[in-house]
């Protein structure tokens, strides 16, 4: 068999595989991991009216991933009736995250300037969480929708990270890694972060060293999340396709090997 | 002189903010925020640099006929975005909304799945035993694999255990070497930079 057409039959395999697992109403219960379960754990024991920061920092490419982690935390967060200051260190993750924001926050009957705020993007990430160290209003004077900052009931005595209990940085690349190094290590801000799968490893020293606080990573942990929570959502639904893809590319792995051996030992039995 | 002038201005920034680490003095702080202002003022122009870097780029494709149609689309975009949002805004609902919601973010999202039929197919033609070192890896990489899949949770913790000790020991120790790694050379550069040792990015002079 051609190469070409080998790759053409793995292609269309998994997509079989994806798309019909995801069709299947087959639900697999996810044990909470002690990372998720920590995360969880921190915001559930948090009193009425904490401030606590969530910042989206994806790009639309990873919202499958992202998005079920977003939504699990966001409807913990404001079923806890936790204060949320939201905002974006990723162009693209500002429409997405206020989009998450006002929706949750519908569901929950939460007013925007009272219960949350939606800050909207900064350029120049680093800057950006250096100087909310300093001063939230001189990054953002202005919200997303152009209101002074200081006007809003939920800004009310948050002036640095002094008084938000967690950043929870929505991450796929490594701006977590930004929050942790300056916002974590400059102003001893507790950090938290929502990782997409392949991005967890990276996070692994941060975690072990406690610079990381927890992770939520990847579409197991939104379906832990909301195992914990008790609201299933995309991240239960997705985890049967995902659990049959992973076994997909491990019998690959294996056929790949047999195959891999069976040429070899032919190729010295001709020699 | 050509040289001296922003080689001073680096040595007093860097000297200044490695300085104010250390002081929590009003005057200090000033210098700090005022600093993290100017830093954000310029890299909104290099924004504005690459926007005008993409465009021309794109205008001389277009002019020598090479990719012509993804190029005109591409400059379409990067004018239409930009014109959606100033006519309709950006709320829920808005044009500019929808194509970032109905285009963009499933453009984006296929061309990020497509990881995934790589890996399948990378899979079965590139992680081979070929060798001791190889088999290692291959076994680590299947092992966490299973272990991280949740159906096997309830057949067995032992394998997460593993894929644990996995991830924490072996991998975290190579992934801390990397960056103890990073973080002493960036040291050293920043070092070098600020000493006016580094300037190649001077016109290339060393």
């Amino acid at each position: 068999m051609s190469g070409e057409k080998r790759r053409w039959i793995i292609f269309a395999a998994l997509f079989a595989v994806a798309i019909i697992s995801y069709i299947l109403p087959i639900q697999i219960e996810s044990r909470p991991s002690p990372e998720v379960q920590k995360s969880y754990d921190y915001i559930e024991n948090l009193p009425d009216s904490s401030v606590m920061m969530i910042s989206f920092d994806h790009e639309a490419s990873s919202l499958p991933e992202i998005q079920p982690i977003s939504l699990a935390i966001l409807r913990h967060l404001f079923r806890k009736n936790l204060r949320i200051i939201g905002l974006s260190l990723f162009a693209e993750g500002t429409a997405i995250g206020y989009e998450m924001l006002n929706r949750t926050a519908r569901q929950y009957g939460k007013i925007y300037g009272r219960d949350y705020v939606f800050l909207g993007f900064k350029p120049q990430h680093i800057s950006a969480i250096l100087g909310m160290g300093e001063s939230i209003r001189r990054v953002f004077p202005e919200d997303y929708f152009g209101n002074e900052t200081d006007t809003l009931a939920v800004m009310q005595g948050v002036d640095n990270y002094d008084k938000v209990a967690m950043v929870i940085s929505i991450a796929d690349g490594d701006r977590a890694v930004q929050w942790i190094e300056y916002a974590g290590a400059r102003y001893n801000q507790k950090i938290m972060a929502g990782l997409t799968a392949a991005m967890i490893t990276t996070y692994d020293p941060y975690l072990g060293s406690g610079q990381l606080y927890s992770v939520v990573g990847g579409l197991k942990g939104a379906a832990e999340y909301e195992k914990l929570s008790g609201h299933l959502g995309a991240g239960n639904r997705g985890m049967w396709a995902q659990t049959t893809s992973h076994i997909f590319i491990i019998v690959m792995i294996i056929i790949g090997n047999i195959v891999y051996f069976r040429s070899k030992s032919s190729q010295k039995g001709r020699g | 002189m050509h040289t001296r002038i922003p080689l001073l201005i680096c040595l007093i920034a860097g000297v200044l903010m490695f300085l104010q680490y250390f002081s929590g003095h009003p005057a200090a702080k000033a210098i700090y925020n005022n600093i993290l202002d100017w830093w954000q003022i310029i890299f909104a122009f290099t924004l504005l640099v690459g926007v005008l870097g993409f465009i021309r780029n794109n205008l001389r494709s277009i002019s020598r006929k090479k990719e012509t149609p993804f190029k005109t689309i591409a400059l379409m975009a990067l004018v239409s975005m930009p014109f959606l949002a100033l006519v309709g805004g950006t709320k829920i609902g808005s044009p500019f909304m929808w194509v970032f919601e109905y285009m963009q973010a499933p453009m984006q999202a296929t061309v990020f799945s497509l990881l995934a039929f790589f890996v399948a197919s990378a899979s079965f033609r590139g992680f081979r035993a070929r060798s001791v070192p190889a088999a290692i890896l291959l076994v680590s990489a299947v092992i966490v694999l299973v272990g991280r899949v949740p159906l096997t949770e309830h057949f067995s913790t032992s394998l997460s255990k593993i894929t644990f000790w996995i991830q924490d020991y072996p991998s975290m120790a190579a992934r801390r070497a990397i960056l103890i790694g990073i973080g002493l050379g960036s040291m050293t550069t920043a070092l070098r930079v600020i000493l006016g040792i580094e300037r190649t990015y001077l016109r290339g002079e060393r």
